[in-house]
């Protein structure tokens, strides 16, 4: 009941007429990004930080929280009109998606994705309602040592997960960790790395080295002939046939389950449960022999999976403080901009806010549906701006989220030399997202080793004599170590476009 | 034709989605008479996280401070390296009265002080505006610990020094020095923590069992002792303060230990006068304001005021006695 | 880059960034030596760092004996042209945006995007480039309270620039 009530406020307070601008526009933001193909979810989200900046807490988390699981639903849009993922996670989409479009009935896909993504997300937003207290409380357990392990395993999966070669993704992953150490040692307040360059004290902006890293970069590595200039197709009708919702219900139902369950595993994509939910199609769906040639099963699987995935991957931020993907990464590092520390002392320290944001999504989820099926007109033709007004202006709103972070050159000029790290990175085919990790939560995990070896007076064993520690450390340490077991990881994630 | 339709309505849904964000507001200029200008909001730059006392004092004065101001003021935490990421920034801000912050000492009467921490500010960097509050130190073990009395914990610590971790906010803040002090009056030597993201962590360390001893200040306590979380042992002050009166002080128990935390509120030096007598005129309100006094003593924080002249004049004092103590707790290579 | 026939040597691009990645890791476990591994207050500023410059370092290492094993194809060439126009363009307007303020540099930023490499019509070009320039500015000064650097230079500053 107390959860409950928590809850009732925290819609009082999504509710005010402010709060629900903010969500709506976040909705309308996040579509646009997850719609254009140039530019991703994690730079999108990161563009956006500065704009938000100037807000209240509560306003700025709802509205960026709105445009992280609004891209999951714009890319929805142009796989199955237009054959052209948005975005990574819905690339599986466009198999069935695109063959009903050309079947005429493109709006029934849509309408079924929309709600698909409307159930998966409502669930896994009532999963992190259900975990918040208990895990909220378990969180005293967790001490430097146990924080640390955390982020340790976190780390791991991540790294293991990312890209083909572990030495890269390691590469990746200690670059972020050095970025984020420029600036004044949080600990003993020495300035390090920062060449005598008093800007560099306060560190170099993870917003700038973000959009930098992956927005800027993405347009460096245009190829000529990639013409997005596309034209819709007109469709019969929004609304799907009886037949068609009664076929898509069970598929649902597994998307959510392996969307939520994907979600709480540090290091899975969205991509990753959209794959896995097509594959559950493949095998469980009572129609499987009509997969791929334009089954209603493979639009509502994968794409309630994604956003079951996109909300459950909340969960471990909002209790343990730990990023499950590069986008929750750059929204961590939003939250941490607010003054707000994602984890167990969230709910007790912020627990206002908290349950706001929550509630949120639940409005958040409301509104796509409503946006996404009427406005479908509207997002596609975003898709007929010529290719260079589209590439000038994401450059000109690049510059200015760059610039309005401490409102100096500066930034603009770090934005721009991340640019060419990441395009040099992408060049080498070092994964990007273990970077974006490592660059939020490098701070955290130095501070907490410290702490761990200031209460173990310089010993290290301080991390295998507590036991949840020890267990973490060892399953970390597994993790990175896996190669040499010859433990193979499904092809799903070699593959996968997102990290 | 249709192309440059869409460009415009783009670039138009693009400017009107931006204009949302925000409360309609004039021009930005910054020469003082105009201050503050209706809609631009000023930046209270708390060093330290949220949930710590500095952070619930500077949150209780910014409703009245807007009130008086007539715009919009925002706490901003910015924690890290016991203060000094927080007042880095506060300092390299443009003393245009836009942005303000909480300043506590010692940790910022100290920071400049040691070299090692390459500090880029000094005392002249502050332009102090009002002093709040001071918070005395308190030492607190955990409510199932054998030790009763400070005289137990303490020698305990003296017959195995170390033995104990004890928590701070961070390296040269105020529970660093309570301690240091504590070890030169009394020989007991705790193994410190350091927290540095404030007062809200070492709290949650103190209450997960990760450390054994909190060192902090009585606003810190109050609610602890309160839920039977922290036996407070010990207070630093000359007299018991009003909201742990069963607490006795280090005095009573013998030993001549006093410390704690002063905290008020200061601007980037160079703020042109008529921004900082207004800053100034509206800190004081907003500090006396007796429902703000009334919260703060519910907290175990007595307010003492003191105007921004004499806050400097403090802080010249203070530095002076820290000076003193510091190779206490600098780093000994 | 060199496309050897045989690909028996790794690509030039490949080792440029290897050494890069190990000159690096080397930088930092030097210099975090000197920030101080140890203190007699516990942990340093320099023990982190030094954990990452030694991740660094050896990981540099590994890449280049698997480099050497079985050299990787180079990854996908950037379009070189592409790459120095936005990068260039991109370095003027940061270099003149306080100078002739945000207005008249995003201006002609964009005006070379749309019109000189674009190709698009005057119309349009002029069209998009004032609503990115002017109209951003007006729209994030008067709406989001968020100032956009204006013209240091005393002429163009007067006449709202």
């Amino acid at each position: 009941m107390d959860t409950l009530n928590e809850l009732l406020n925290g819609f009082a307070a999504a509710l005010t007429w402010q709060n629900l601008i903010f969500a709506f526009l976040g909705c309308l933001l996040g579509t646009v990004i997850g719609v254009l193909p140039g530019i991703g979810p994690v730079a999108g989200v990161a563009l956006l930080i500065p704009l938000t900046l100037n807000m209240d807490p509560t306003g700025s988390i709802i509205m960026l929280c709105a445009i992280f699981y609004g891209t999951a639903y714009g890319g929805t849009i142009t796989s199955v009109l237009l054959n052209t993922p948005g975005e990574a996670a819905s690339a599986i989409t466009t198999i069935d998606g695109h063959a009903m479009t050309k079947m005429g009935k493109a709006g029934a896909a849509l309408t079924i994705a929309a709600i698909g993504s409307f159930v998966g997300g409502t669930i896994a937003t009532l999963g992190l309602v259900a975990a918040a207290k208990p895990l909220g409380e378990l969180g005293l357990l967790v001490g430097p040592p146990e924080f640390f392990a955390l982020m340790v395993v976190g780390i791991s999966l991540l790294v293991a997960l990312a890209g083909k070669s572990m030495v890269k993704a390691l590469i990746s992953g200690a670059l972020g960790l050095l970025i984020s150490m420029v600036g004044i040692d949080p600990v003993a307040g020495a300035p390090r790395f920062t060449f005598g360059m008093d800007r560099l004290l306060d560190g170099v902006s993870f917003v700038a080295v973000i959009v930098g890293v992956f927005g800027l970069s993405e347009i460096l590595s245009y190829r000529k002939g990639e013409s997005t200039v596309v034209h819709a197709p007109g469709f019969r009708s929004l609304l799907p046939t009886g037949k068609e919702w009664r076929r898509s219900a069970p598929s649902m139902a597994r998307g959510t389950g392996i969307g939520f369950g994907l979600g709480l595993i540090p290091g899975m994509t969205g991509s990753v449960a959209s794959l896995l939910s097509y594959g559950a199609e493949k095998k469980f769906s009572k129609y499987r022999n009509e997969l791929g040639k334009g089954a209603v099963e493979g639009v509502a699987g994968p794409e309630t999976a994604n956003n079951a995935h996109a909300n459950a991957a909340l969960i471990p931020l909002f209790t343990l403080g730990i990023p499950a993907s590069p986008t929750i990464a750059v929204l961590m590092g939003a939250f941490l901009q607010q003054g707000l520390t994602p984890g167990p002392t969230l709910f007790t320290e912020h627990s206002e806010i908290a349950w706001a944001i929550i509630a949120s999504l639940f409005i958040g989820n409301l509104l796509l549906v409503l946006l996404n099926v009427p406005l479908v007109g509207l997002w596609t033709s975003i898709l007929r701006v010529p290719a260079p007004i589209l590439t000038a202006l994401i450059l000109l709103f690049m510059v200015i989220g760059a610039y309005t972070i401490n409102f100096s050159v500066f930034d603009v000029f770090v934005m721009i030399g991340f640019g060419l790290l990441g395009l040099a990175l992408r060049h080498l085919e070092i994964p990007l997202a273990p970077m974006v990790l490592t660059l939020v939560l490098g701070p955290l995990m130095e501070r907490s080793l410290r702490e761990s070896l200031e209460i173990s007076q310089g010993d290290f064993s301080i991390f295998l004599n507590r036991p949840i520690s020890a267990v973490l450390i060892a399953l970390g340490l597994l993790i990175i170590c896996s190669p040499l077991l010859k433990l193979r990881k499904p092809k799903a994630l070699t593959d996968d476009p997102e990290t | 034709m249709s192309r440059k339709k869409v460009t415009a309505a783009i670039a138009a849904a693009a400017l009107l989605a931006l204009t949302g964000c925000g409360a309609n507001a004039g021009a930005t200029s910054a020469t003082g008479e105009d201050f503050p200008k209706k809609g631009k909001s000023i930046d209270l730059v708390v060093a330290f996280s949220s949930g710590g006392a500095v952070d619930t004092a500077a949150r209780l004065v910014q409703p009245v401070l807007e009130k008086e101001l007539g715009t919009n003021v925002e706490v901003i935490n910015k924690p890290g390296a016991g203060g000094q990421i927080g007042y880095t920034q506060l300092t390299s801000a443009k003393p245009d009265g836009y942005t303000i912050g909480a300043t506590g000492s010692p940790s910022v009467v100290v920071s400049p002080l040691d070299p090692a921490r390459g500090a880029k500010y000094t005392r002249s960097s502050f332009q102090p505006l009002g002093r709040q509050v001071i918070d005395p130190a308190v030492i607190a073990v955990q409510p199932d610990s054998p030790f009763k009395t400070l005289k137990e914990l303490l020698d305990a610590a003296k017959a195995k020094p170390k033995s104990m971790t004890a928590s701070t906010t961070g390296l040269q803040t105020g529970e660093h020095f309570a301690l240091a002090q504590i070890q030169e009056t009394t020989g007991a030597e705790f193994a410190p923590v350091h927290f540095s993201e404030g007062a809200s962590q070492a709290t949650t360390a103190f209450l997960g069992k990760h450390v054994d001893i909190l060192v902090a200040n009585v606003s810190d306590v109050t609610d602890l002792t309160k839920q039977n979380k922290a036996r407070v042992l010990g207070i630093m002050t000359a007299e018991r303060s009003p909201s742990l009166p069963d607490v006795p002080t280090f005095k009573e128990s013998g030993y001549n230990v006093e410390a704690g935390t002063a905290r008020g509120y200061s601007a980037p030096a160079g703020l042109p006068d008529a921004v900082a007598k207004k800053l100034e005129a509206a800190l004081q309100k907003a500090i006396e304001d007796p429902e703000v006094v009334k919260k703060m003593n519910d907290l175990g924080l007595q307010t003492s005021y003191l105007s921004g002249k004499d806050y400097e004049t403090f802080w010249a004092g203070q530095e002076a006695d820290f000076k003193k103590v510091l190779p206490k707790v600098q780093k000994k290579d | 880059m060199t496309q050897s026939p045989a690909r028996a040597r790794p690509a030039r691009s490949v080792l440029a960034g290897i050494a890069a990645f190990g000159a690096l890791g080397g930088y930092v476990l030097v210099s975090s030596v000197g920030l101080g591994l140890w203190t007699s207050l516990g942990p340093g500023p320099g023990l982190f760092p030094f954990a990452m410059g030694a991740v660094l370092a050896l990981m540099s290492v590994l890449w280049l004996l698997q480099e050497l094993k079985r050299p990787s194809a180079a990854g996908e060439k950037a379009d070189g042209g592409l790459v120095l126009a936005v990068v260039v363009s991109l370095l003027l307007l940061a270099a003149l945006l306080d100078l002739l303020g945000f207005q008249l540099s995003m201006f002609l930023f964009l005006m070379y995007h749309l019109k000189i490499r674009g190709k698009r019509s005057w119309l349009s070009a002029l069209l998009t480039a004032l609503a990115g320039s002017v109209g951003a500015f007006y729209a994030f000064n008067y709406g989001l309270n968020v100032a956009l650097p204006v013209s240091s230079i005393p002429v163009l500053n007067l006449i709202g620039l």
